[in-house]
């Protein structure tokens, strides 16, 4: 240890001079006003701070980086969580316009409606099982609605049980597992959707470019302020170890923020683009299979049906506020929609039922084919896109680490050589 | 040391900062969000009081002036039930409305020379459609009262039904009478006089309500009841639909005498139902269409009810 009794800009001790400036150590302590400064301990202390400043950068550089990669993961999964909880509303709303169908043509169930149903409600079970899969957070109510799904399903086959005996019972129990299917497991699937798009939402802001480039300010601030000290203690304008440092910083700050930036208005994009249409497409094609349910509904209440002719408007507007770009489909069963519901209002409410089984199911079809169609195209390039250059995240984000410490060993030898210089 | 402490310090922050991506669960609706669950409704007024209740207005042939009553021209509007099994119900295997009413709502569209047109209507929507004008007609097992005559007009009674109550099989043999309904759950639909009508036999009756009886046959098939009361015609109907039912021999609780139920201001129309139905007591019409749908599941022979008029 030596102490060195020093004006304000002490000259760099010349090495022959070190071991005189040793001695007066004692005496420098005996006058009063006159302060010392322990050079080395300063250059051990300087060289720490600079050290743990360009670590400490790599390593939360890194790490908001890796959060940027997770978040964007997140936001490719719950994407495909929202359109697969939006699948199960859709698929159960289908398999009801299904059932209600069959109920109003009496009669026989049709083999092939009776397939298109078993298959609707295995796919929500099974959607079920896969979004439990997928996300914890959605166990719960995924579980609350395991229970009214399979309550709904055991309703329509009791009601399919009793039709088959010809007991009116059987239209009753499909009516009581329609409503309940509408007052219990809907909201739950709108609850679902909700959080998960706003997960998917929240998941996509997840790159933070303002933070690495504040960040990187902040540590070229620290070595700027370093080097300066440096400089007054040594006259050396520049640090050489502490500039490449700062270089390495620099290049890195850059290098992160832009890219997090590019990928911040990719992900803006997506969100604004295929990622809202996947959900306004979604929102249309459950609102659309609602309101062909309802108008089922409508006509097994023979007459009426003014209840279920307001939810089908309601059901209606949903489909127009979506945007959805198969609004042409829609006309095209909205149509014949409003002709049965003429042909119901002016009494015919036979030729209402001849057009709802013959002509409706087929006017819907274009529209379901062209929703699904555009769900699974535009949620197919957001997740891809969400999920498209991780490894080059990964690789830059460990190369952030390795420059850190990188531009920690630069701090370190830029020190070293001042130390070099003292001793 | 100090390196030490801060490579601690950054390992704490980053395990936070991973730890942080976890999501909240996602709620569940909150209860009461949905639909509220129907309960018995709460006396309202005291009824209105007459003595006069099954007296109609007098036959008459004037079809002019009915079919001018009418809301729609060329169209009898029917309201009936869709789900009372022999009285009004959907028929699965064609999907076509049968039954006892169904069958007198043809004869008067047939009489007054008009289409039918059957609206399924609930119970509680019977009075409230003919008030409004969405129906001209109301054929839904209804029965006839002081209360309602200061709401509708009624036809002469068609038919004489009894409230009865339907029981579990295994509970028909110990069924002695409304007493044996004490601290039991009793469904009947909303807005009819059943519930009104058991509550007061045996205040002690747990009143469970549903939208019809085809409802509480299902609440009672899923355990949520213990009996049904209603009308005779109603409840042998239920009873058919499942063999662990039955209605046990017992007293009747009420008189439930039914008329076809119309505008208040359509007297006309009522004067000329009542003709017609005259013309089906003498021409053996009614008998006919009784025992078609009702006399299989009530398994007794009965007479068309005598008209009573002065009204």
């Amino acid at each position: 240890m030596s102490q060195t009794a020093t004006p304000a800009a002490a000259p760099p001790p010349p090495p022959a001079a070190a071991p005189a400036s040793a001695a007066p150590a004692p005496a420098a302590a005996a006058q009063p006003g006159t302060s010392y400064v322990d050079t080395p301990a300063l250059l051990n202390r300087w060289q720490l701070i600079g050290m743990s400043v360009a670590i400490v950068f790599g390593i939360v550089s890194a790490l908001l980086q890796f959060v940027g990669w997770q978040a964007d993961g997140r936001a490719a999964d719950d994407t495909e969580q929202l359109i697969r909880v939006q699948e199960v509303k859709t698929s159960l709303l289908r398999a009801d316009a299904l059932a209600t169908n069959a109920f109003l043509k009496g009669g026989l169930e049709d083999p092939a409606q009776r397939e298109e149903y078993d298959v609707e409600i295995d796919g929500v079970l099974g959607d079920i099982a896969n979004a439990a899969e997928a996300q914890s957070a959605d166990r719960n109510a995924l579980s609350a609605l395991n229970v009214e799904v399979t309550e709904y399903a055991t309703a329509v086959a009791q009601g399919r049980d009793n039709n088959r005996q010809n007991y009116p019972i059987g239209a009753e129990y499909l009516n009581t597992a329609s409503a309940e299917l509408r007052a219990t497991a809907l909201p739950i699937l709108d609850e679902l959707i909700r959080a998960n798009q706003e997960r998917a939402e929240g998941a996509m802001n997840g790159q933070h470019p303002i933070w690495l480039f504040l960040l990187g300010v902040a540590v070229l601030v620290a070595l700027v302020w370093l080097n300066r000290e440096l400089a007054r203690h040594f006259r050396r304008r520049i640090n050489k170890g502490i500039a490449v440092a700062a270089i390495i910083v620099l290049a890195v700050t850059l290098v992160t923020a832009v890219g997090a930036w590019v990928r911040d208005s990719s992900n803006d994009g997506l969100r604004e683009g295929e990622f809202a249409t996947a959900v306004s497409e979604a929102h249309a094609r459950t609102a659309g299979n609602d309101a062909k349910a309802l108008e089922s509904l409508r006509l097994i209440k023979r007459g009426s049906g003014a209840t279920y002719e307001n939810d089908w408007t309601e059901a209606a507007k949903g489909v127009a506020d979506s945007g959805t770009r198969a609004s042409g489909e829609w006309s095209s069963y909205a149509k014949v929609h409003e002709e049965i519901v003429a042909l119901d209002d002016a009494g015919s409410w036979q030729l209402a039922r001849k057009k709802a089984i013959d002509v409706s199911g087929a006017a819907f079809q274009p529209f379901d084919d062209a929703t699904r169609a555009a769900i699974e195209k535009n949620g197919e390039v957001a997740t891809d896109d969400l999920r498209s250059g991780r490894w080059l995240a990964l690789v830059i984000s460990a190369l952030t680490l390795l420059l850190g410490v990188a531009a920690a060993v630069a701090v370190a030898r830029g020190i070293g050589e001042r130390r070099r210089e003292f001793s | 040391m100090m390196r030490t402490r801060a490579l601690l310090a950054t390992l704490t922050a980053t395990t936070a900062l991973l730890a942080a991506c976890g999501y909240d669960a996602t709620p569940l609706p909150k209860a009461g969000d949905g639909p509220a669950a129907s309960a018995p409704a709460s006396p309202g007024a005291s009824p209105a009081q007459c003595d006069n209740a099954t007296q109609s207005y007098a036959a008459d042939n004037n079809k002019p002036d009915a079919v001018q009553q009418l809301t729609n021209k060329g169209r009898l509007v029917v309201g009936v039930s869709g789900d009372t099994y022999k009285m009004g119900f959907t028929d699965p295997t064609d999907a076509e409305l049968k039954g006892f009413d169904i069958a007198f709502a043809q004869e008067i569209a047939n009489a007054l020379g008009v289409d039918l047109e059957l609206r399924v209507i609930l119970a509680s929507d019977r009075i409230k459609m003919l008030e409004n004008g969405q129906l001209d007609m109301v054929a839904r097992n209804m029965t006839v009262n002081c209360d309602r005559w200061t709401q509708v007009a009624f036809s002469a009674v068609y038919y004489n039904a009894t409230q009865k109550v339907l029981v579990g099989t295994d509970e028909a043999a110990k069924y002695t009478g409304p007493a044996s309904l004490a601290g039991k759950r009793v469904c009947a639909p909303t807005s009819t006089t059943s519930v009104a009508n058991i509550k007061e036999i045996e205040p002690d009756v747990i009143a469970v309500e549903a939208a019809n009886h085809t409802g509480c046959l299902i609440k009672f098939q899923n355990s949520e009841v213990d009996a049904i009361t209603g009308d005779d015609t109603v409840l042998a109907g239920l009873a058919a639909q499942d063999p662990y039912t039955a209605v046990p021999q017992q007293e009747k609780l009420t008189d439930e005498p039914y008329g076809l139920a119309f505008n208040k201001d359509d007297v006309a129309l009522v004067r000329f139902v009542n003709f017609v139905l005259d013309q089906m007591r003498a021409d053996g019409r009614w008998t006919k269409t009784y025992d078609e749908w009702l006399k299989p599941t009530l398994k007794v022979d009965a007479t068309p009810p005598a008209p009573v008029y002065g009204r």
